[in-house]
């Protein structure tokens, strides 16, 4: 197992949610949904909000945002929730492309590709 | 005397009489018969002769009895005052004689009694000096034996210290290595439903690992922990709360940028959970806890404000008194209430100033002064960082100090105004874009999250693989790819083992070595990745140097770094506690390297 590193925060997770473990049942966040800053950071603000209204200046995945904040993504979608909840983020999925992701032949390599794994 | 002899002083008239009377009578009838014999011629002168002749006999007859009747008075008188006056010699011989010989029965007596008394005190102080000698030796062995069992008693006393503080410090251990295989966890598992469990894991352990802080610190043992880097005023409070249970109804209101200084945030933060912890256990459970920061000359305030139970004045004394820290015994222990006892010793170790008051909202206030000696300006926070020339790191940098002014002009200064600590000097100003690539983020983490490491910013490469492979995220922490390409020394991360470290490298090369035909890594190619792979055996010889290098000096660094870890940013100063855990680490390397053998 891991051991107490000198990179470690005293910050528990519990602790940046407010002892939420989960994020609200209608919550749009997946792991690749993008997430657009509609404000800037202000003072007194928590600071990882801080930190992903500046990450999210222009759009950034959820789990790209988790891996800089170096959160579990369920933590950091609940910090984006709040976020969400506020009116200082807004949330996409991606567009999805126009052909392609249903192309068998390209499925069938990406499953072989897999398996060679 | 003369009584008696009144009577007789004069003959009486009947002893003196007859003779005169009988002499009378005689002469009368001699008168009277010369007087009839002699001529009748003759008779009459006869007669007047003789008569005056027989007066004048009679006369003399009575006076010459008188005077043998005096005469023989006097004489008997004579008689009895000589024999009263051989009486009264007689008695007076006698009562001189009684008294000589009273005299004498009282000095026998007197010098009888004094040789007595003499023998009795004698014979007393005899028995008195017996008896305190007796005394004296029986004092002197209960003196010793006292004396004894108060040796006794403190070297026990001072045992059960220091077994308590053994203990303590490997509760502390225990719970220190707990929250970080939770935070590993918390980290590797996606349910929400497992994440919830380990959160409650995670506030479980941090509040055992809270009493054995105090238990340590109670036991005069070292705080859990040390803390490489100067931690934000945010974290600390956080950190703080994250001890308590009721930390949910804490409010924190900050919005100071001062950081405690890494040696003294562990004592901050505990005295600081012991106070929240007090404010929430006294207050109604729905009731909130209100956390304000402010900045002064001096330092910084922290006021813990609650509308829970108001403390009166006896209670606010005893509680100034505890928090002074200036019973340093452990006789104050007060059965339950260890808080304030060990918020006074860190108080005391820390100069933090504490004081109580009522609070305007209904409760009791705390108001803690973080002096300015413990606090760093936030500038220093990542100079550590700064201090290595990293070349990839600082081959990362420009991306993200281009892309963020390329969007936006204003945001650079607000960065910098709002997170100082935000290192500009190393960005250089190249307007090179590479936002599709997502090492963009990496330098930026170091003002998003402030409580982040300066190793962190190396670590870049596992982040990027954390970020699309997240079944590896758990071993991101200790990920040294980038570290082994430094060209001073490579840097273990504290706590972590040098072999774990090599592992880590190892995996990268493996994996560096893997991307030219895995078709998944290669679809990500990002520069941490590639520059990861490059030079990475001439690291390797640098690390084996530096790791004969450490184990030569790991003696007397061991308690240099316990001085002063927060001014030495390279990892040259092993944390005691690390030791055990490096030496133990039960992972043996594979390859032989140096590193790996100096630590199986």
């Amino acid at each position: 197992m891991s051991r107490p590193g000198r990179d470690d925060s005293p910050d528990r997770l519990y602790t940046l949610t407010g002892g939420r473990a989960r994020s609200a049942p209608d919550s749009p966040f997946d792991l690749v949904t993008l997430v657009v800053a509609e404000c800037d950071p202000v003072p007194g603000m928590q600071s990882e909000h801080a930190a992903i209204l500046r990450l999210t200046q222009r759009p950034t995945a959820v789990v790209e945002l988790a891996a800089e904040l170096r959160l579990p993504v369920s933590i950091t979608k609940i910090l984006l929730s709040d976020l969400l909840a506020a009116g200082r983020i807004s949330a996409r999925h991606p567009k999805k492309p126009a052909s392609g992701v249903h192309d068998p032949d390209v499925l069938a390599q990406v499953l072989v590709g897999l398996r060679n794994l | 005397m003369t009584a008696p002899h009144a009577s007789g002083e004069r003959p009486t008239a009947r002893t003196v009489a007859p003779a005169p009377l009988i002499t009378a009578a005689l002469a009368a009838l001699a008168v009277a018969g010369a007087v009839a014999l002699a001529p009748a011629s003759d008779r009459v002168p006869l007669g007047l002769g003789a008569g005056a002749g027989a007066v004048l006999l009679c006369v003399a007859v009575a006076v010459a009895a008188h005077a043998f009747g005096t005469a023989r008075i006097a004489r008997r008188r004579l008689e009895a005052v000589s024999q009263d006056a051989g009486r009264l010699l007689q008695d007076r011989v006698r009562q001189s004689a009684q008294f000589d010989q009273e005299r004498v029965r009282l000095t026998e007596e007197l010098t009888h009694e004094r040789a007595r008394a003499d023998a009795e005190i004698a014979q007393e102080r005899a028995r008195l000096s017996a008896e305190f000698e007796q005394e004296r030796a029986r004092l002197t062995a209960e003196n010793a034996r006292l004396a004894e069992r108060a040796r006794k008693a403190d070297h026990e006393r001072a045992a059960a210290v220091s077994a308590t503080a053994n203990a303590a410090g490997r509760m502390q251990a225990l719970a220190t290595g707990m929250l970080a295989d939770l935070r590993a966890m918390e980290e590797r598992h996606e349910d929400e439903d497992v994440l919830a469990d380990l959160l409650h894991l995670d506030h479980r352990t941090a509040q055992a690992g809270r009493l054995a802080d105090s238990i340590a610190v109670l036991a005069g043992a070292r705080s859990g922990r040390r803390w490489a880097r100067p931690i934000s005023m945010e974290s600390i409070l956080r950190g703080a709360m994250g001890r308590i249970s009721g930390y949910q109804r804490v409010r924190v209101h900050s919005a100071s940028e001062a950081a405690v200084a890494g040696h003294a945030a562990e004592g901050v933060m505990h005295a600081l959970a012991e106070l929240l912890d007090n404010a929430a256990n006294f207050s109604p459970p729905t009731a909130e806890v209100h956390v304000y920061v402010e900045e002064v000359p001096a330092g910084v305030i922290v006021s813990v404000e609650d509308s829970g139970l108001v403390m009166g004045e006896v209670q606010l004394r005893r509680a100034e008194r505890a928090v002074t820290g200036d019973d340093t015994g452990l006789g104050g222990l007060g059965g339950t209430r260890l808080g304030l006892t060990v918020v006074g010793r860190l108080a005391r170790k820390y100069g933090l100033k504490i004081s109580f008051r009522p609070s305007a909202r209904g409760g009791t206030g705390v108001l803690v002064l973080v002096p300015q000696d413990i606090l760093v300006s936030e500038q220093h926070t990542a100079r550590p960082e700064d201090a290595l020339p990293l070349p990839e790191t600082a081959a990362e940098r420009p991306a993200p100090a281009a892309t963020v002014p390329s969007r936006s002009g204003d945001r650079p200064e607000h960065a910098a105004d709002d997170r100082p600590e935000q290192p500009d000097a190393d960005r250089p100003e190249q307007p090179v874009d590479h936002r599709p690539e997502p090492v963009d983020e990496h330098p930026q983490r170091s003002y998003e999250t402030p409580h982040s490491t300066p190793d962190q910013a190396p670590g870049a490469g596992p982040d990027e693989v954390r970020a699309h492979d997240p079944h590896r995220a758990h071993h991101e922490p200790g990920n040294h790819e980038p570290d082994a390409l430094s060209p001073v020394l490579p840097k273990r991360r504290r706590g972590r083992a040098l072999a774990e470290a090599e592992r880590d490298r190892e995996r990268a090369r493996a994996r560096a070595a893997d991307s030219a035909e895995s078709p998944i890594h290669g679809a990500i190619p990002g520069p941490g990745a590639d520059s990861t792979a490059v030079p990475l055996d001439d690291p390797l010889a640098r690390a084996a140097r530096f790791s004969s290098f450490r184990r030569a000096v790991r003696g007397s660094l061991s308690d240099l770094g316990e001085s002063s870890p927060a001014e030495n940013p390279a990892p040259l100063t092993p944390e005691p506690s690390d030791e055990p855990s490096v030496l133990s680490h039960p992972h043996p390397h594979p390859h032989p390297d140096p590193e790996g053998n100096s630590t199986s």
